[in-house]
């Protein structure tokens, strides 16, 4: 896939702590079309909270792939951290 | 359980199990699910023993399908556990409610390379809406609540839970007092009600479009209460069928692919589409852009994430279809629209003077839904015969029409048919299957034979894999690579070789009687239809085409 005229977005992701759910993110990403060009992942050992960030691009509008992070059982919430681009509110 | 045995984590499962009613449980036994397998010997629950894990989940979806409860199936690790896995894709691509177990090797060998070790748990990320591994015997009553809890809620699907070998065997030394619910995530405010009144007021050609989301919502009333008071033209997805009552003035059938003429015609040239409990499969759509050209879109769906995902929503309706449809109830001065569309009904109905002597394959299956008693429960396998039971056949919920929409697996319709009879002992079954079809869980009539399972079975037989040799004859210049089937087995013998009683028909004559005959018997019964090889699925929307670009057999 070319990466010209891809877009870009930020997310940040809380999620349950849980060792797979770093891959069910990943597989989702994947499979709905978007590339991962970072990603951040760390523990709030206090309230077992993962907070991951992740930078993606994508021709595709990021909101198919809020809503698909979002499905996933163990997320707590999923935002856009990119006031640049146009993307529905998402809080959970 | 007699008082001094202790209760180990394959006795919790069972108890868990019952707990949310499960009386009935599918699956195939192991070295890595032994201790589950020796604790079911104690419970009340009732095992089928299918002969291949496959056929185990197939049978516990048709199970759920059938009777709107979970079906659960049971393997042991690696190849059993690998052998779910279609069976788990099929009932995450229709959304239905499955919980697999699976044996998993001890924790300490977990990760070795072990004997039957398979990293399902991993397998399973693509294949389930969600899974769970459980290492803690202390996590096990909860996880397995939850199981059930995530198959039913929202949009259902498949959950897996892989246990370890000695978790199995793992003394439970505490039980929950209560259940904990799943912390509900707040949904998106997502109810344009007044922009879809709106929409609604305003429509001279609106179309309500009907998926298998309607069943699940267990909102067919309020569907056909809809359409009943707005009068609304109704279609189909293939899931979707039995939703709306056949006998509707205004409902026109399927849509899509093999949709009827007036349906697609009717969809292409409608200004709104009312969805409700679909997703804008290609199946449904054929080519995306030109679907619907004219149309607004209301959007009723439990899952936001199938809002806007292939076709934009001008209203969208977030939740439970039970609640929300009856709120855009209202009456509707359509009657122009209503009468084009009878009219086209009249003019383009199926047809089944078909000439010659030969069968020809919807005339037979129109006969068996003529025939067949109230509350009859159909499941099919995949190819022409299936579109052809979606076409013919008429059902009046769609939880009598069990069909493999979103995978399209083969394979499907036997082992289904077995769970759907098991979880409706009282109810006719038939399974429509192909001759292709049927031998990809053709074990499973052992599972017939031994638990004298009545399922009545219509093959129609083309000795071809008959929907990809009409491919290969429209779109591949008939090129027939692979897909002739002339040295099938004698499918009659190979019946009887399982003690079901069987015949094979050829000729138009024999058809009414020999439906009769198979209705009639009590036990298990499969009926062999030779049809011609050459018969094709019309009408027939070629792929990534407008729907109303379609071809037909004239
Ligand atoms: C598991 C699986 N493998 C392959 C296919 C592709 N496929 C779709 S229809 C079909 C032919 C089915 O043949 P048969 O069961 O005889 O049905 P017919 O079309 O002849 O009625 C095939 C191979 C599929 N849907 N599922
Ligand atoms: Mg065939």
């Amino acid at each position: 896939m070319s990466t010209a005229n891809l877009n870009k977005y930020q997310l940040i992701i809380m999620a349950d702590d849980k060792q797979v759910v770093l891959e069910r993110i990943l597989q989702v990403t994947r499979y709905r079309g978007f590339l991962i060009n970072g990603m951040n992942a760390e523990v709030n050992t206090g309230n077992n909270v993962a907070t991951i960030t992740m930078t993606v691009s994508s021709e595709r509008p990021i909101s198919l792939l809020i809503d698909q992070i979002n499905k996933l059982i163990d997320i707590k919430g999923v935002r856009v951290d990119n006031s640049a681009v146009n993307n529905k509110q998402q809080t959970a | 359980m007699s008082e001094n045995k202790v209760l180990t984590g394959g006795g919790l499962l069972f108890e868990v199990l019952q707990e949310h009613g499960v009386q009935h449980v599918f699956g195939y036994p192991g070295g890595a699910i032994m201790p589950i397998y020796d604790a079911l010997y104690d419970s009340d629950v009732q095992h089928f023993l299918c002969r291949h894990e496959q056929g185990a989940a197939f049978s516990a979806v048709g199970y759920a399908r059938a009777a709107g409860k979970v079906g659960v199936c049971l393997a042991t690790s690696g190849p059993g556990a690998t052998n779910l896995i279609t069976g788990l894709a099929d009932a995450l691509a229709d959304s239905i409610p499955v919980v697999a177990i699976t044996g998993q090797v001890p924790t300490a060998a977990m990760g070795s390379d072990a004997f039957q070790e398979i990293d399902i748990f991993g397998l399973s990320l693509a294949c389930t809406k969600h899974s769970f591994q459980v290492t803690d015997i202390n996590d096990l009553e909860k996880v397995l609540h939850q199981a059930f809890e995530i198959a039913l809620e929202g949009r259902h699907g498949p959950v897996l839970v892989d246990i370890p070998k000695d978790v199995q065997l793992a003394e439970v030394t505490e039980r929950l007092d209560k259940l904990s619910h799943l912390k509900n995530k707040v949904k998106l405010p997502l109810a344009d009600i007044s922009k879809a009144l709106d929409l609604l007021t305003h429509a001279k050609q609106p179309i309500l479009y009907v998926g298998g989301g309607v069943g699940m919502a267990n909102a067919i009333e309020e569907v056909r209460n809809f359409a009943e008071q707005t009068g609304m033209p109704s279609v189909s997805t293939l899931k979707g069928l039995g939703a709306i009552n056949p006998d509707n003035e205004n409902y026109l059938g399927m849509l899509g692919m093999h949709g009827t003429k007036t349906a697609n015609l009717a969809v292409q040239n409608s200004d709104l589409l009312v969805v409700v409990g679909a997703r804008f499969d290609d199946r449904v759509t054929g080519k995306l852009d030109e679907f619907a050209p004219n149309a607004r879109v209301i959007h009723f769906d439990i899952d936001t994430a199938e809002i806007n995902k292939r076709r934009a929503a001008d209203a969208a309706i977030l939740g439970d279809l039970k609640g929300n449809l009856p709120l855009l109830s209202m009456e509707l001065s359509i009657s122009a629209w209503q009468e084009e569309l009878q009219q086209m009904q009249k003019d383009f109905g199926w047809r089944y003077d078909h000439p010659g002597e030969n069968i020809f394959a919807p005339a037979v299956l129109k006969t068996v839904s003529d025939l067949m008693p109230d509350n009859t429960c159909v499941t099919t396998d995949v190819g022409q015969h299936q579109m052809w039971a979606a076409q013919h056949m008429s059902f009046d919920d769609p939880s009598n029409f069990l069909t493999s929409g979103g995978m399209g697996t083969m394979g499907f319709g036997l082992p289904a048919a077995i769970g759907a009879q098991i979880s409706r002992p009282h109810d006719t079954v038939i399974a429509v299957s192909g001759d292709g079809s049927i031998m990809m869980n053709v074990q499973e009539l052992a599972t017939i034979k031994r638990y004298q399972v009545p399922v009545k079975i219509v093959l129609i037989d083309n000795a071809k894999l008959g929907m990809v040799r009409q491919w290969q004859d429209l779109f591949f210049d008939g090129r027939l690579s692979e897909t002739d089937l002339a040295d099938n087995p004698d499918f009659v013998m190979l019946s009887q070789a399982f003690d079901i009683k069987s015949q094979t028909i050829s000729k138009k004559s024999q058809v009414k009687a020999a439906v009769e005959e198979m209705l009639d018997h009590d036990g298990p019964y499969l009926l062999r239809v030779q049809i011609d090889a050459k018969e094709n699925v019309w009408p027939l929307v070629p792929p990534n085409t407008a729907n109303d670009k379609m071809m037909e057999n004239v």
